[in-house]
């Protein structure tokens, strides 16, 4: 029986060999074909030479999340075909370059092989060695064409489109995939009974990274100044900032730059920069990791404690320490959200989709603006590095950016005595005002140190505590300004809690769970203060399940923390293996919990259970 | 320059303006502090001993203090230095503890006071306590001089000036009231070891103007005239009445008619209103109460119609500058002159010596205007037992002159009394310095700048005021004004004092110093130095404070001018070589120096 | 520490600058660093550079770590803002300012502790990308909040107060700043404002990165003999090669100025870029103010001799600033608005579409 559009193939590579282009073309080319699919890239610490892989799911149901087991491989690198064959479900395939004929470490009596002798075909066709070990690459993709059934014209126009300009190297790519793909054709049974088939129900998407599309939202959101230091996976945040400010952010005229971007020398000045230009008014962000987030932590302490504006994008990699710097997590939560010494907590925000890194990078300027605080967006590897397939950016140019509190030279003019710190509006966020406004008036210093309602320099008890007291306040405000949780369902005895790129395997592991009479309502978090519906949503169940990407369940701590509930009512679901969490191991864990604990799982019934 | 000594008392007495500027020198910023801190007996004791008539001059001194007060070069308006005296004098306690002991043995000598006016009251307090038998004579029937005769009640009410003058009357002075003096021969005669002449200035100038002698029966010499409503003889004043002339007997005349009935009352002055004698508070006052004051008209004409005056004649002028001399002269406009008509006139052009009853073959003898030639320092005349002091020494003068007189006079004949030289044998004057650090940032002083604006005194209500000649118009500070008031003195006594082998140079002083009074410079001459300081220095009357050279070459200039005396270039001093000293300047009394 | 307030009231002759304002108006609070503490009279100094050079005293972002000399912007131009960060990362903070809003100046206060040990990375990489400010050293080469320690700059051989050698090789910031790109480099001594003053009017006019090690001696814990950084120290081995008179826009040398008989070769002038200029006048006629490796070599000869270099040591009077490496727009970035910044859904359509 042939499956269409679901399918895992893995391409399983050499870091350094230009694998990445002809897998990315691949993924492409299932995109323009209307092909659901999600990509994963598995990547080593290193620049050349060890195993890096690239996985691509097609989903006709449109699951995003990881799945386990893959269906076609691509051997490519003989230092793992031994975990590579082991990876592949029974049945499924494996394709190799059987130039050498077949490695023993790939034989496995279940799975179909398919040998191509890729190098064979490469080496009377090309003599430069650096393009025989590229278009290697480029001769599976054509092989593959044929046995997915792909559009050849999609991949080619692709081609084209990739070389525009260097035409010159059209003509060898084309002809390498035409190696690839005539062979199938002419030795293989093609296609397989896994293959591709045009759909529509991609009409209207893109596909996009979430790094690229938050760095966009900053873009949009008015972010002037972007200081940063490279660290793996929020460094292509950084640089996709830099190619869309270059193309959008030139003056046509003069040529002059309406932002600026600052590499700086550490994490340290990076967030130093952001914060000094956020005081005085410009908006800034920084993107980084979390080695990155702690370096930051004694910045973000002063930030909040002076209440000056910073964005800050935390794409999350497995930690602690350097961990593993290419594999994701959701493990920075409780350190991004209490960053820094004494009484500190920063309003974060989980997007999950590329379309969610967008809107809340442009949402998080507006909310720093407005509370006066840093904002830190929480993405992860997952979401910052690979590509999806996500809904069109949209903008609604009628949007106006919400810069808060702050007091032009008009407004001082009209004001008897000026305090930074009062809290006028009673929803404990205090005006503020930009260096060089105001001739007489407006002028402060802004610090670290206790001070007090006019910003005026005291150890006073009451002071601090007032002080104190009033960030708590606009904490609460901060809890109603953030994006509220999604809720779905609001009838089971159970439901289910989670966040950020949790989000995707969460989606298919609902199904699969009320289809063996688990169901379960749920409820994705998307920022931190908790606004009262979360409080409500786990009140309302006699006991929820916590997903998340972590060993020691930081969201289930700062859920009981933050609300103070009773930690027996949450069930940590927990991965943290360093690749995103996929649905079976979700259902798998739940399912569990509920023959554990003899709870009855029933058919989904209308109505609700006992209700 | 040279480096200043700042042990020559004259030199922080400079710098403590107000006192320097007062004839008595009165220790102001002494009894200020006093009153700050609502200590009123002591502040008054601190007057009296200097002043003696605290109550009386708290509300008549022409306080030249005043324009001397260092904030009218800092921000204009000076500390009310007057009306703070009145302060202590309204809110003061018992006064006996604090009285001087009368000793209870004579001395054997006995001395003559002639006159019982302010300056033979002043002399007779200074004498008394070391023993002297003092005899005062005085035509009147009652102590006080000029203040009882001169200044009318509305302006010192009898039960102030009563109290002051009989404190010393009581002291023990044998007083011979209604005693008309018609001659010193007589007096020399009674043989007294010394002679006090304290007669004062007792002639009213005239103007002998064409009419003059007809309408005399119109025409009154104004002091004469407010010494007949103090004593009670003229009551009332009818008509329209003209004042002649500018000054506080001027101002007083006017005040006094309007109280006693005048249907009108007009003040014409010769001279421009700028340079009227009047004090400004006494021109304010007389304004205030609706009396017109009409300047730049010389009387010319009484004009009178069957021996009744009728009105008066005046020219026009205009004041103008003299470019050479800076003097004001008057031109005439060329308008036509000025007919004013009225009922009675108080002439009021000035008063002088008149000594008829000195005999001029005595010994003591008369320079060519008709006064007594003195010694300027003991107050001797050419009659060695004959001294003078107050408005009969050297012309007319406030009150406050005739207690600075007094205090050297009674100097000169105790030492006269006592066989010794009035000159040699003097007390110096002296100079306490006195560091104010009591602490980190305490100082015995409260040397916070306070910025306030010179307070308003209260006023009696004007329809109450003005029908009754005997309602004070001042009310005087209430105990929280004057506080406040006081706060606002600048503690000039406490000096800024520079010890040149602490400093390190540092700049800290200089930085700190909010009028930048403070320079390191070169050292050169002074009008150099006056050019080079961080801020001008172009008052030349106020002193540069220059130390010895520095390590560095340099010297520490400070220009004394507008130094507010807050004591941070002592707060600043890393290594206290700026101090803040109070400066006692000590000003010889015979009390005092006899103790 | 002081209780008793500075008056608000000044001399009454107090001089206006150009717009009208005097000295007394570019002061801040009143110090609450030690008495005689060298730092005060830095901030005294560039009180007096500010409102010499007429400029506006709201116009400022005034910037500092942590520490005594950080503590110091709020002792100046009280009409602008301060930003009192977190210790050694004075540099980045300002870059940031700098970055949004070009307009301002930007002086940025540091001490040797703050900038020359934990804050060392940011010195070097702010020096490097040209920030346009003004960076001022108090280097009293001791630690004062933390009591006395020695800090990153103090002399080898230099004691403490009781008496204890420094072990370690000192750092040297100016040095530090010829070799890595400093336009403007000079050292000065906190006693000397006919030196200072003068200095700090050509950086805050200089445009491009502009650094002043002021020796500013510590009277609580460095200032006794043994101490290379105390008054006397500095007084007696303090060589200062280039002095620098400032001379304004309008500046037409007076009878006394033009009586000033300076040696051939010895004085050369340079242009601000607002029309004013720097008269130096060198004591040596070999010293070359523009050659920064001589710079250098001058500035370590005379270390080697126990001497402390004062003056303008070097000034590249055409130098670029950070703005215009980065070719930003002459609008301050922070005063953009969505218009300027936002290219719209219009453009978002064309980034979909390459997205397909």
């Amino acid at each position: 029986m042939t499956v269409y559009n679901d399918f895992v193939i893995r391409f399983a590579n050499v870091n350094g060999s230009g694998s990445a282009s002809a897998n990315g073309m691949f993924a492409k080319a299932l995109f323009r074909m209307g092909v659901p699919i999600s990509t994963r890239n598995i990547f080593p610490s290193n620049i050349e030479g060890l195993p890096t892989w690239f996985e691509v799911r097609a989903s006709q149901a449109g699951y995003q999340g990881r799945r386990e087991g893959v269906d076609l491989m691509v051997a490519m690198n003989a230092e793992t075909y031994e975990e590579d064959a082991a990876a592949v479900v029974p049945g499924g395939y494996l394709l190799h370059d059987n130039s050498k004929g077949l490695d023993r470490r790939l034989l496995r009596a279940d799975i179909n092989a398919i040998g191509i002798p890729i190098a064979k075909l490469i080496l009377p066709e090309f003599t430069n060695p650096k393009q025989r070990k590229l278009f290697k690459n480029i001769v599976y993709l054509g092989a593959l064409s044929a046995l997915l059934n792909i559009d050849f014209d999609v991949i080619t126009g692709m081609v084209s489109t990739q070389y525009k300009g260097k035409d010159e190297l059209i003509q060898p790519n084309i002809h390498a995939l035409e190696l690839g793909r005539r062979y199938a054709k002419q030795y293989l049974e093609c296609p397989l009974p896994i293959q591709v088939r045009r759909t529509k129900q991609l009409d209207g998407k893109i596909m996009v990274d979430g790094n690229a599309a938050g760095a966009l939202g900053a873009l949009y959101a008015g972010a002037t100044i972007c200081a940063w230091y490279p660290i793996t996976p929020s460094t292509s945040m950084a640089e996709a900032f830099e190619k869309y400010a270059n193309q959008w952010r030139t003056d046509a005229e003069t040529g002059q730059r309406k932002f600026a971007i600052i590499q700086a020398e550490d994490e340290l000045a990076a967030i130093g920069i952001v914060i000094g230009a956020g005081w005085n008014g410009a908006r800034a962000f920084t993107a980084t990791s979390g080695p990155g987030l702690s370096l930051m932590s004694e910045f973000l302490g002063l930030a909040y404690f002076a209440e000056i504006p910073a964005v800050l994008f935390d794409i999350q990699r497995a930690g602690p320490s350097t961990g593993m710097p290419t594999r994701t997590q959701q493990g920075d939560l409780l350190a991004a959200a209490y960053a820094s010494h004494g009484d500190t907590k920063h309003p974060l925000l989980f997007p999950a989709t590329p379309k969610e890194s967008f809107e809340f990078a442009a949402d998080a300027f507006d909310l720093s603006d407005r509370l006066q605080t840093p904002v830190i967006v929480l993405s992860d590897l997952e979401l910052g590095m690979n590509d999806a397939v996500s809904d069109a950016f949209t903008w609604d140019d009628a949007r106006q950016y919400d810069r808060g509190k702050v007091l032009s030279k008009e407004d001082l003019d009209d004001i008897e005595a000026f305090g930074r710190y009062l809290d006028v509006d009673g929803d404990g966020i205090g005006y503020r005002t930009l260096p060089g406004t105001h001739a007489e008036k407006g002028a402060f210093f802004t610090r670290g140190t206790s001070r007090d309602a006019y910003a005026r320099y005291t150890e006073a008890p009451e002071a601090y505590t007032e002080n104190m007291d009033r960030l708590a306040k606009k904490w609460r405000t901060a809890a109603s300004l953030v994006p509220a949780p999604e809720i779905s369902g609001h009838r089971h005895r159970a439901g289910v809690v989670f966040y950020g790129t949790t989000a995707a395997p969460m989606a298919e592991a609902l199904v699969r769970l009320a289809d063996d009479g688990a169901p379960l309502d749920a409820m994705r978090l998307r920022g931190f203060p908790f606004a009262a519906d979360v409080a409500d949503f786990i009140d309302g169940h006699e006991f929820v399940f916590v997903v998340e990407q972590n060993r020691d369940a930081q969201m289930k701590t700062l859920l009981v923390n933050e609300l103070d509930i009773d930690p027996a009512k949450i069930v940590p679901v927990l991965y943290y293996g360093g690749l995103s969490i996929s649905a079976d191991a979700i259902a798998e864990r739940i399912i569990e919990h509920f023959d554990e604990h003899n709870l009855p799982r029933l058919k989904e019934v209308p109505g609700g259970l006992g209700a | 320059m040279k480096a200043t000594d700042i042990r020559d008392p004259s030199y922080f007495h400079k710098v403590v303006d107000c006192q320097w500027a007062c004839p008595a020198h009165t220790p102001v910023p002494d009894y200020i502090r006093l009153i700050a801190e609502e200590r009123y007996t002591e502040a008054y004791m601190v007057n009296w001993e200097s002043n003696v008539f605290p109550g009386i001059l708290g509300r008549t001194c022409d306080r030249p203090c005043e324009p001397a007060c260092r904030r009218v070069r800092t921000e204009e308006k000076p500390v009310a230095i007057c009306r703070l005296k009145r302060v202590a004098a309204d809110h003061k306690g018992d006064i006996s503890p604090y009285m001087p002991a009368l000793p209870t043995r004579k001395n054997g000598k006995r001395i003559a006071l002639l006159g019982a006016g302010p300056a033979s009251l002043a002399v007779a307090r200074d004498l008394l306590p070391l023993g002297y038998e003092v005899d005062l004579f005085d035509r009147d029937p009652a102590g006080g001089g000029m203040m009882r005769s001169q200044i009318p009640a509305f302006r010192l009410p009898a039960d102030v000036l009563e109290e002051e003058v009989d404190l010393i009357l009581n002291m023990g002075v044998n007083a011979h009231f209604n005693y008309e003096i018609t001659s010193m021969k007589d007096m020399l005669d009674m043989n007294y070891d010394a002679y006090f002449v304290g007669t004062g200035a007792p002639r009213g100038r005239d103007l002998d103007l064409p009419g003059r002698q007809e309408v005399d029966a119109h025409i009154s010499i104004g002091i004469d005239w407010l010494g007949s409503v103090a004593f009670g003889h003229t009551h009332s004043i009818s008509g329209k009445v003209i004042v002649m002339g500018g000054g506080n007997t001027a101002m007083d005349c006017c005040r006094t008619s309007k109280r006693l009935g005048a249907e009108s009352v007009t003040v014409v002055v010769r001279s421009a209103f700028e340079v009227m004698k009047a004090s400004d508070w006494e021109k304010e006052e007389a304004l205030d109460e609706r009396i017109p004051i009409v300047n730049n008209r010389p009387p010319k004409e009484f004009v009178h119609e069957n021996g009744k005056l009728k009105g008066v004649v005046f020219g026009c002028v205009k004041p103008v500058r003299d470019e050479a001399s800076g003097r004001l002269r008057y031109e005439p406009t060329g308008e036509p002159d000025v007919y004013m008509e009225c009922d009675h006139i108080l002439m009021a052009i000035g008063q002088e010596n008149h000594c008829p009853w000195i005999e001029r073959d005595i010994g003591l003898e008369f320079d060519k205007w008709d006064c007594p030639i003195l010694d300027e320092t003991t107050f001797q005349s050419t009659h060695p037992k004959v001294f003078f002091g107050g408005d009969s020494a050297f012309g007319p003068e406030n009150i406050i002159w005739a207690s600075a007189h007094a205090h050297q006079a009674a100097i000169s004949i105790h030492l006269f009394c006592q066989g010794k030289d009035l000159k040699e044998d003097r007390p110096p004057e002296g100079l306490n310095l006195i560091s104010q650090k009591m602490g980190v940032h305490e100082w015995s002083y409260d040397a916070e700048h306070d910025p306030a604006q010179r307070f308003i005194v209260p006023h009696a209500d004007k329809s109450k005021a003005l029908g009754n000649i005997k309602v004070e118009v001042e009310l005087g500070f209430d105990r929280a004004l004057g506080a406040r008031e006081a706060q606002r003195c600048l503690n000039c006594d406490v000096q800024t004092v520079f010890v040149e082998p602490l400093c390190i140079e540092c700049d800290a002083c200089v930085d700190i110093c909010p009028m930048d009074c403070i320079t390191f410079a070169s050292n050169g001459d002074e009008d150099d130095l006056r050019a080079r300081l961080t801020a001008p220095a172009e008052n030349a009357e106020q002193d540069l404070y220059v130390s010895e050279e520095l390590p560095t070459g340099r010297v520490m200039v400070k220009d004394e001018d507008v130094c507010l005396h807050c004591g941070l270039c002592a707060e600043r001093c890393p290594t206290n070589a700026w101090d803040m000293q109070k400066s006692a300047i000590h000003i010889p009394q015979l009390g005092t120096y006899a103790a | 520490m002081t209780f008793v307030a500075k008056p608000r009231v000044h001399h009454p002759q107090l001089p206006l600058n150009d717009l009208g304002l005097n000295r007394r108006d570019y002061e801040g609070a009143v110090s609450t660093l030690c008495a005689g503490c060298g730092h005060d009279s830095v901030s005294a100094a560039i009180v007096q550079a500010c409102a010499e050079l007429s400029l506006p005293p709201h116009r400022f972002a005034k910037i500092s770590g942590i520490g005594c000399s950080s503590k110091t912007p709020s002792y100046f131009l009280n009409a602008s803002h301060g930003f009192n960060a977190v210790h050694g990362r004075m540099p980045s903070v300002a870059t940031g300012a700098n970055l949004a809003n070009r307009e301002l100046h930007c002086i940025g206060v540091s001490g040797d502790g703050d900038s020359a040990s934990i804050g060392i990375g940011q010195f070097a990489h702010i020096v490097r990308r040209r920030i346009n400010m003004l960076y001022i050293v108090d280097n009293n080469g001791t630690y004062g909040l933390t009591k006395g320690q020695f800090s990153a700059t103090n002399d080898k051989g230099s004691t403490s107060k009781k008496g204890v050698p420094n072990l370690y090789e000192p750092i040297d910031l100016v040095s530090m700043a010829l070799q890595i790109g400093a336009s403007f480099v000079a050292r000065s001594f906190s006693g000397d404002k006919q030196q200072l003053v003068p200095l700090l009017k050509g950086a805050l006019l200089h445009r491009g990165f502009a650094f002043i090690d002021v020796i500013s001696p510590c009277v609580a814990f460095n200032n006794h003999n043994g101490s290379t950084k105390s008054y006397d120290y500095v007084r007696g081995h303090g060589a200062s090669v280039v002095t620098a008179d400032f001379l304004p826009k309008d500046f037409i040398a007076t009878a006394a100025e033009t009586v000033v008989d300076y040696a051939p070769g010895t004085t050369e002038t340079v242009a601000l870029p607002d029309g004013s200029r720097l008269r130096l006048s060198k004591l040596d006629e070999s010293y070359d103010p523009h050659d920064r490796a001589h710079a250098l070599a001058h500035v370590l000869e005379a270390q080697q001799r126990g001497e402390v270099v004062t003056g303008l040591l070097y000034v590249d009077p055409d130098a670029s600033d950070c703005h215009e490496i980065l070719d930003t727009v002459e609008t301050p970035l922070n005063a953009l608005g969505e218009a300027e910044l936002c290219p719209g859904q219009g453009a978002l359509d064309r980034i979909n579409a390459g997205l397909r």
